[in-house]
């Protein structure tokens, strides 16, 4: 038998400990509901019940018509956007796309609390224009649309790199031979470009039903429940129901995985990485008078997913009392004053936030580096549990690995267990953000090829040496873009945190959440603010580095940042 | 290990670290679960640890959310003491057993109706009717008040499900008046009152004037928002309305029975009292002053008779059906 080498035996325990051991306790109580009181009697009992309850059948109903609604929506927005970006010279193209990555950064439920201050009945748009959207905002309609407008960023980008990259030469022989320009696009470019848009839609669905945030910010009022919320609820309100979560977890990730399976299905076999080298033609049409047209739908799309969200958070941030509305004489710094005040509870919770995620960085960063070195190398043992363990966590819902985690560490049988301290939040965060350095370094370690490390070995170099001396330092900026990534996501993160906080640590995102519970929204949309702006530095810090470092070839595509399509995208 | 890489000696060195601190991480500090507000508790714990030099871990969230976190730890317990708004949430824990006897001496002043010997009051609230004095509307007297066509669509009520002083107000109703409280809120209804979320988060919408007036919000964190300017304003209906006394206990699993007794000891003692009064609820004390009305000025409601589990969940179904979404 072939012993497994030390770094992929490393890799393996610390994934089984991240990501199988979660997983399998919530299998574990769907399956025995009584576990908890350390019994495995009365097997799938709770199956009958969780699945005849009346409200089951609609949790997944609107879970599905909302996720479908948001990929309706953003093929609707993001396709045509993407392909006028991809075809044509467009006026600040690159400015665009900066405005569009903004969406990432915002975490979608404090765009969801935005908006809820912004259109409900006298809130900030009835102030300014005499209406409301309220009606509109609690619905099932007004979910999706905050939904859709957070995360159809993923479906833009995917097209316009796909269209750029394989279309427009092929459509130039379209055109050579004869082909109007409508027909080469619809039977050269819009083919090619179609698995990439199957592939982000099903990606925008998996990133919708997977979202905590926002239909927990705007389901009450809209009278609307989601699989994510009921999960939470019924972990975390009286009177709990464990065997019920982990059931309506087991539904979540099962709908997860499959889209995301068809995903990773239609992309496969395709190669999207446009770090060929080759130099490509930037045949790009110009948009003649089509030009105001088209960029007055940049805007009003930059306006609306962007700006107004924005807007209205800094507005509830600088003023002195709520039910002053806008107006000079409500202008005041006082709730950022309150927030930075020594002995506040907000201070220490910008601290444990900015620790843990640097904690999550770390370790993220280092047992991702080790998965996808052991799998670029192929041939090692354990390779191919290592590749599926460290990608999992993509498909993942948040709320799943919060329960997981909480079941399998609030056994009375361990000795020592991480619940209760801070080292949960590690764990929980690492376990969800661990496919990015995964999908950055493996697609840098690709571009690197085998051959340099086998010259290593041959000259004598152990695996461990070739590791750190070869692979280490050509990866590198792939794996520091990746764990700024990883900070910015992991300092913002909501359902785990809300979930696994331990008596004694707050996070940035908890104690947003809680000030708006409590009544005190202008601290926390200050609060939310200051952590928007350091993730926004971070975020950017991190494209601009992988971008510079990683693609000596930058200016064939020096405009579009390196959103991989099948990269797990910020959800809270 | 010469060979060994970095990476890996940097992992196996974590994974140590945490090995060893999750050992040690349960020594010498108080755990509190609490119901908010969170600066009041951010204020105890000071006070507390300047005094006694214990350090305290709070978990802070709403009564619900404490509560079915110290259900999920039932075989695994970490909290010493719990806080909570609702009284009957110490009275069901009391039933089960879960709670240590602590009859502090400062509990003294306490009244009799807020104590017994396993929990006592921290402080109490009470339910009003939270009006924004600015959303052009009259300013309501009474209950009935908001049904009126002045207040159409302008009312929210938080949900008794999540809200256990507002299930109190329920039974207060019921209690004094039969059947006319559940008329009382189908005109509610019908006057389109929405119904969401647990009892702090009803204020919200009412601060911006989305709408006008909540039936039956806390009363402490109105008087809060209204110290920094908010233009809110809380009325005690003329009729009566309840009060929320929040109950403190030890919980008998607790390691640091010492330490916890401590703790309640110094949340009743005057510089307790006072941080509670200074977060606008009424100190559970009679002999210390607060910024607001006492419940000797309001007009409450008497107890509920039948203030058991199976009453509870009885009306509480009835409300669930009156407010219903077709």
């Amino acid at each position: 038998m072939k012993k497994i080498p030390i770094p992929a035996a490393v890799t393996l325990a610390a994934l089984a400990v991240l990501v199988a051991l979660p997983l399998s306790f919530v299998v574990l109580q769907a399956v025995f509901p009584h576990l908890g009181s350390g019994s495995l009697k009365d097997p799938f009992g709770a199956v009958a019940r969780t699945f005849s309850a009346s409200d089951t059948p609609a949790l997944i109903g609107a879970t599905l018509r909302t996720g479908l609604g948001v990929a309706f929506f953003c093929a609707c927005l993001g396709v045509p956007l993407g392909a006028l970006r991809a075809l044509f010279r467009l006026p600040g193209a690159a400015l665009w796309d900066l405005l569009f990555l903004v969406p990432f950064l915002l975490p979608p439920y404090i765009a969801a609390l935005s908006w809820t201050l912004a259109l409900q009945p006298k809130g900030y748009l009835y102030q300014l224009a005499g209406f409301d959207l309220g009606g509109l905002l609690f619905s099932q309609a007004g979910i999706v649309l905050v939904m859709g407008l957070s995360i159809f960023p993923v479906v833009y980008f995917a097209v316009s790199r796909s269209m750029a990259s394989s279309g427009a030469r092929l459509a130039d022989v379209a055109r050579v031979c004869g082909a109007s320009a409508w027909a080469a696009f619809a039977r050269v470019t819009l083919p090619l470009a179609l698995p990439a848009i199957g592939a982000s839609l099903l990606l925008a669905f998996t990133l919708t039903i997977e979202e905590y945030g926002v239909p927990a910010a705007l389901g009450p009022q809209a009278n609307l429940s989601l699989l994510t919320g009921a999960i939470e609820r019924r972990l975390a309100d009286w009177p709990i129901d464990p065997p019920g979560a982990a059931l309506l977890s087991l539904i979540l990730v099962a709908l997860a995985l499959t889209a995301y399976a068809v995903q990773r299905a239609l992309v496969s076999g395709r190669n999207y990485e446009t770090t060929t080298g080759k130099p490509a033609a930037q045949g790009r049409a110009e948009l003649g008078a089509w030009r105001w047209p088209v960029l007055l739908l940049f805007a009003l799309t930059a306006l609306l997913a962007v700006a107004l969200p924005l807007a209205s958070m800094l507005c509830a941030a600088l003023s002195r009392t709520v039910s002053g509305g806008i107006g000079l004489h409500n202008l005041s710094l006082a709730n950022f004053r309150q927030i930075f005040s020594t002995g506040g509870e907000a201070l220490d919770a910008l601290a444990a936030s900015l620790g843990l995620a640097s904690g999550t960085a770390l370790l993220a960063g280092g047992i991702g580096f080790l998965a996808a070195w052991c799998v670029a190398g192929k041939r090692m043992p354990g390779a191919a549990a290592i590749d599926a363990l460290a990608l999992l966590p993509a498909a993942l819902p948040g709320v799943v690995v919060g329960v997981g985690l909480i079941l399998a560490w609030n056994q009375p049988f361990w000795p020592a267990t991480p619940y209760g301290s801070w080292i949960i939040l590690l764990l929980s965060y690492t376990c969800l953000l661990l496919p990015y350095p995964v999908r950055y370094v493996s697609a840098a370690l690709a571009q690197i090829g085998e051959n340099l490390e086998a010259a290593a070995r041959v000259h004598g170099a152990t695996a461990a040496q070739a590791l750190r001396r070869i692979a280490l330092p050509l990866a590198l900026p792939s794996l520091i873009a990746a764990m700024l990534m990883v900070f910015a996501v992991a300092s913002r993160e909501l359902v785990t945190s809300l979930l696994l906080a331990p008596a004694g640590i707050q996070t940035i995102s908890i104690y947003v959440w809680r000030q708006f519970e409590q009544g005190s929204i202008g601290q926390g949309m200050a609060m939310a603010s200051v952590a928007i702006a350091a993730s926004l530095m971070l975020m950017l810090g991190g494209l601009t580095l992988q971008q510079r470092h990683a693609n000596p070839s930058a200016q064939t595509r020096r405009s579009a940042p390196r959103i991989n399509a099948d990269a797990p995208q910020p959800t809270s | 290990m010469p060979h060994l890489s970095k990476p890996t000696r940097f992992i196996s060195s974590i994974l140590m670290t945490i090995a060893f601190s999750t050992g040690a991480a349960q020594a010498q500090s108080l755990t509190v679960y609490t119901a908010g507000p969170g600066s009041l508790i951010k204020q105890l714990t000071t006070g507390f640890q300047e005094k006694t030099g214990i350090k305290v871990d709070v978990f802070q969230a709403t009564t619900g959310k404490v509560m079915a976190r110290l259900e999920a730890e039932a075989a695994n317990p970490r909290a010493d003491v719990l806080i909570s708004a609702s009284w009957d949430t110490a009275q069901d824990l009391d039933q089960r057993g879960w709670l240590a006897p602590h009859e502090s001496a400062n509990a003294a002043k306490v009244p009799a109706q807020f104590k017994s010997k396993d929990y006592v009051a921290q402080g109490i609230s009470a339910l009003g009717i939270i009006w924004n004095t600015q959303s052009g509307t009259p300013e309501p007297k009474d209950w009935k008040d908001l049904t009126t066509p002045a207040f159409k669509q302008k009312v929210t009520m938080p949900d008794p499900a999540l809200s256990g002083a507002s299930l109190d107000l329920l039974l207060g109703l019921q209690d004094a008046q039969h059947e006319g409280a559940w008329q009382l809120l189908e005109k509610l209804r019908d006057n389109g009152m929405s119904v969401s979320g647990p009892n702090a988060q009803a204020l919200t919408p009412v601060l911006q004037g989305a709408k006008s007036a909540v039936f039956g919000g806390v009363d402490y964190v109105t008087y809060g928002s209204i110290a920094k300017g908010e233009s809110v304003k809380v009325i005690f209906p003329s009729s009566g309305t309840a009060i929320a006394p929040r109950p403190m206990m030890i919980l008998k699993s607790s390691k640091n029975l010492d330490a916890a007794r401590k703790f309640i000891d110094y949340v009743l003692s005057d510089e307790g009292q006072r941080a509670v009064s200074d977060a606008w609820l009424m100190p559970a004390r009679a002999d210390i002053g607060a910024k607001r009305p006492l419940f000797k000025d309001i007009k409450v409601l008497p107890q509920a008779k039948d203030g058991s589990g199976a009453a509870r969940s009885e009306t509480l179904q009835r409300f669930n059906t009156l407010f219903a979404k077709p």
